[in-house]
């Protein structure tokens, strides 16, 4: 009887779809804002123009398995632009440069158009664009296909990369009409500081805007009076910055500065298990090592060298599987511009703590919630210019989104400093919406109450906070992955959501014991190693079974106390030993079983809350494994009850 | 009879009890469950549905009744009570049935011993007597104080 059913399925490959997408867009973006970068006529890297080539031709290939018609069209106008370069038929130019920015803006909007089941663009616009330019014959250039392209001087590090500010001019008639136009508005720009980057947009037929990426030594204080000339500034984030600064440390000489590759998860999901079972192979040789009355001089250090070597891997494997979390912070300036688009609202984006490192399957399981939060912002938060004036707030509204790690946590925030959430309001609409109402509507009530399947704040699902996906969902994201949500809002100032989530992840790599005719599961970070020892080492001392490990001794616990099982009567006695910041401890199992790598699933329900389990799991036959949390063992927070009342 | 609510039927030790329909989930066959230690006496363990894990409750420990082997007629009955999803065992699950409010009568309680505090009536139906439960009153934790915690005195 299986769950799956092929809307789930579907959905599943459209993820990774998506996900596919926001990297090839990134891909594009990049490459071709190193193209333009370097220079008006510039001709683009050889190797840049195959890369974006080549994403764009994924793109194609991708969108058409997805039966997305309209990027698989736009992409492929794209390739044939890229190949007519790359093929000396179509001469290189900035003006290019900027089509193609426009298409990869315009592919972007599709597939999010798609993925929130939105109204498609057109694309007509950009495809004759295309065509014409394919149309126009290339001037004759010497044959240089027989001598390999030049060394050309690397384009300076990405210039635009070191803007620190985007101003956006809208031409308007009526600012003509003062004679407030492209060139004066790029005139007093260049005042302000270099203007690094210019390119038009176009937005739909008819509509252009222009961009100018500067770097400015003060961003200015009268934002109000650039308005007025149609002119709105953006700060842009230093992640850029930074990504910047790094490809400049690097090889300058490397045709790929980056010296990332792209792994599959899989991938380091295998070297995991495989690191699993060498631990349960040293734990053998340990094993065996009891057997020998005298073991040859070293062997014992060799062997606990190995054991150190594995545990280093284990971290290392863990680490690898660590990105900065602006991987996803990066997409939200995107996403609020696109907002902003359709709407009067003014929003700049802040991040902080770009840098803090997040587990790669987190990143892919937060996309979405953290959208919907930023959505919300935007739509239910954030007030129109006028509101906030009148407020006495900034016309611009700020949003920010923080990282910060706290001990084995990631706490992720997204404030708003827009008009709070009312909660007079919310229980009065909860109240129509016929949901029950929470004792005391503090923060946690009201964070509840709009968490509630049933909850929605706006009589039609608006196209800013999307449809079907509410706190809900937000809300059963977090928990699901073991985190927390918390909510602060005050009235008229702003409102903060808080998400705490454990640093690593629901996916871990665990050991199989067997206890009577039960089976559990042992989270591998936490076992130090698998000892065996004779039954006749273990002592009682003040009513605490010890038994001698290393130069010390160990306190132990048994699996079965736990399970209310009569002792085993086993010769040698399996043990793990546990280790926590607070100490170590042996838990004594009748066997071990197999290491396996187990999907936690959290134990929510109240008559499940038992203090040294945390969870289940299930090994492919569907019946529920449960996972030991064997940390309070080592500070004695589990007092296993004792079998008999005379021990 | 617009009125009239519906309820699933099912079999606890010769009796018939009723919940609410729009708290059942689904049902199921009992096929396997993974027992919690520590747990309070009535959970017997969790089993898995729809990838979250899900206590079971021995309805007849909940209710005091002597505990039986489970058999091919013993049924999982799932509730979904506010969000809270738990799954109920019990001896068979029979039918669906529409109950009228005007036959649901108060419960007497010396007819149903531990049960009858989460009884929140009785109905009659085709002659026989159906005790309709009261499942938030079920799922209370206060109630199911985990062994351990109850031998402690003794110890």
């Amino acid at each position: 009887m299986s769950t799956e059913n092929p809307s789930e399925r579907r959905r599943e490959l459209l993820d990774d779809f998506y996900a596919e997408c926001d990297e090839l867009l990134t891909a594009l973006r990049e490459g071709l804002s190193a193209w333009h970068s370097a220079g008006d006529n510039a001709l683009p890297d050889r190797a840049v123009l195959d890369e974006l080539f080549r994403h764009a031709h994924t793109l194609k290939g991708n969108s058409a398995i997805a039966g997305l018609r309209l990027s698989e069209e736009l992409a492929h106008g794209m390739e044939d632009v890229f190949r007519a370069i790359s093929k000396n038929q179509l001469e290189a130019t900035t003006a290019i440069a900027e089509t193609l920015e426009a298409g990869t803006q315009r592919l972007e909007h599709i597939i999010g158009a798609h993925r929130h089941h939105r109204a498609l663009p057109e694309i007509q616009d950009l495809l004759a664009t295309y065509r014409g330019l394919l149309g126009v014959p290339s001037p004759a250039k010497p044959s240089s296909a027989s001598t390999p392209t030049p060394p050309a001087p690397m384009p300076p590090p990405n210039a635009a990369t070191e803007a620190n500010a985007l101003a956006t001019f809208v031409p308007a008639r009526e600012l003509d009409a003062r004679g407030v136009n492209v060139g004066s508005i790029r005139k007093r720009l260049g005042e302000l500081g270099p203007i690094l980057q210019a390119s038009p947009r176009i937005l739909g037929p008819g509509s252009i805007t222009f961009e100018f990426r500067l770097k400015v030594a003060v961003f200015p204080s009268d934002p109000g009076a650039w308005a007025d000339d149609g002119v709105t500034w953006e700060r842009i984030v230093p992640d850029r910055g930074e990504m910047a600064d790094e490809a400049a440390t690097s090889d300058p000489l490397s045709l790929t500065p980056s010296h990332l590759i792209r792994v599959d998860l899989a991938r380091l999901d295998e070297l995991m298990r495989i690191t699993g079972e060498l631990v349960i192979h040293r734990s053998r040789l340990e094993e065996l090592f009891t057997q020998i009355s005298a073991p040859p001089a070293g062997l014992r250090e060799a062997s606990i060298a190995l054991h150190r070597s594995l545990r280093e891997m284990r971290g290392a494997i863990t680490r690898a599987r660590l990105v900065p979390i602006s991987e996803l912070f990066t997409r939200i300036p995107y996403v609020v511009r696109d907002l902003m688009r359709d709407s009067a609202k003014k929003v700049r984006v802040v991040i902080e703590g770009g840098q803090t490192e997040i587990d790669k399957f987190l990143v892919e399981r937060l996309k979405e919630p953290l959208l919907h939060l930023v959505r919300n912002a935007f739509a239910h938060g954030i007030e129109v210019p006028a509101t906030r004036i009148a407020a006495g707030k900034p016309e611009e509204a700020t949003l920010r989104l923080h990282a910060e790690s706290d001990g084995d946590s990631v706490v992720i925030r997204v404030s708003d400093d827009g008009a709070g959430i009312d909660a007079d309001a919310v229980a009065t609409r909860a109240a129509r919406q016929n949901l029950k109402l929470p004792p005391v509507l503090d923060a946690r009530g009201l964070l509840d109450l709009i968490c509630e399947p049933g909850f929605s704040t706006r009589d039609e699902a608006d196209l800013a906070s999307g449809r079907g996906v509410g706190m809900a969902v937000v809300a059963e994201s977090v928990r699901h992955h073991g985190g927390t949500l918390a909510l602060e809002t005050t009235l008229g100032h702003g409102t903060t959501f808080t998400l705490r989530l454990p640093l690593s992840i629901s996916i871990t790599d665990a050991i199989i014991v067997g206890v009577g005719s039960e089976r559990c599961a042992v989270p591998m970070g936490t076992v130090a190693e698998i000892i065996q020892t004779p039954s006749g080492s273990l002592r009682t001392i003040n009513r605490e079974e010890i038994v001698p490990y290393r130069d010390g001794l160990l306190p132990v616990r048994r699996l079965r106390t736990l399970f209310q099982q009569p002792p085993a009567t086993d010769a040698t006695s399996t043990i793990l030993v546990i280790t926590s910041d607070r100490g170590s401890a042996g838990l004594i199992v009748d066997r071990v079983i197999a290491q396996r790598e187990i999907v936690m699933r959290p134990l929510t329900d109240p008559l499940l809350r038992i203090p040294g389990l945390s969870g289940a799991t299930e090994l492919g036959d569907g019946r529920p494994l449960l996972i030991l949390d064997p940390a309070p063992l080592t500070d004695g927070a589990v007092r296993p009850v004792p079998v008999s009342a005379s021990t | 009879m617009n009125s009239s609510e519906t309820y699933i039927v099912f079999e606890l030790a010769g009796a018939a009890y009723a919940v609410r329909s729009t708290h059942v989930q689904h049902i199921e066959m009992l096929e396997h469950v993974t027992p919690v230690p520590q747990a309070a006496a009535s959970v017997d363990g969790v089993v898995f549905s729809r990838g979250q894990v899900i206590p079971a409750i021995n309805l007849r420990v909940r209710f005091g009744l002597p505990r039986e082997q489970p058999t091919l007629r013993t049924r999982l009955i799932f509730l979904n009570v506010e969000g809270r999803v738990v799954a109920l065992i019990v001896d068979a699950a029979r039918e669906f049935q529409r109950i009228p409010p005007e036959s649901v009568r108060p419960v007497q309680e010396t007819l149903v011993g531990l049960a009858g505090n989460y009884v929140e009536g009785v109905a009659t139906l085709a002659g026989r007597n159906v005790l309709l439960i009261d499942v938030a009153r079920i799922l209370t934790v206060e109630e199911m104080t985990p062994p351990a915690l109850a031998a402690a005195p003794q110890a």
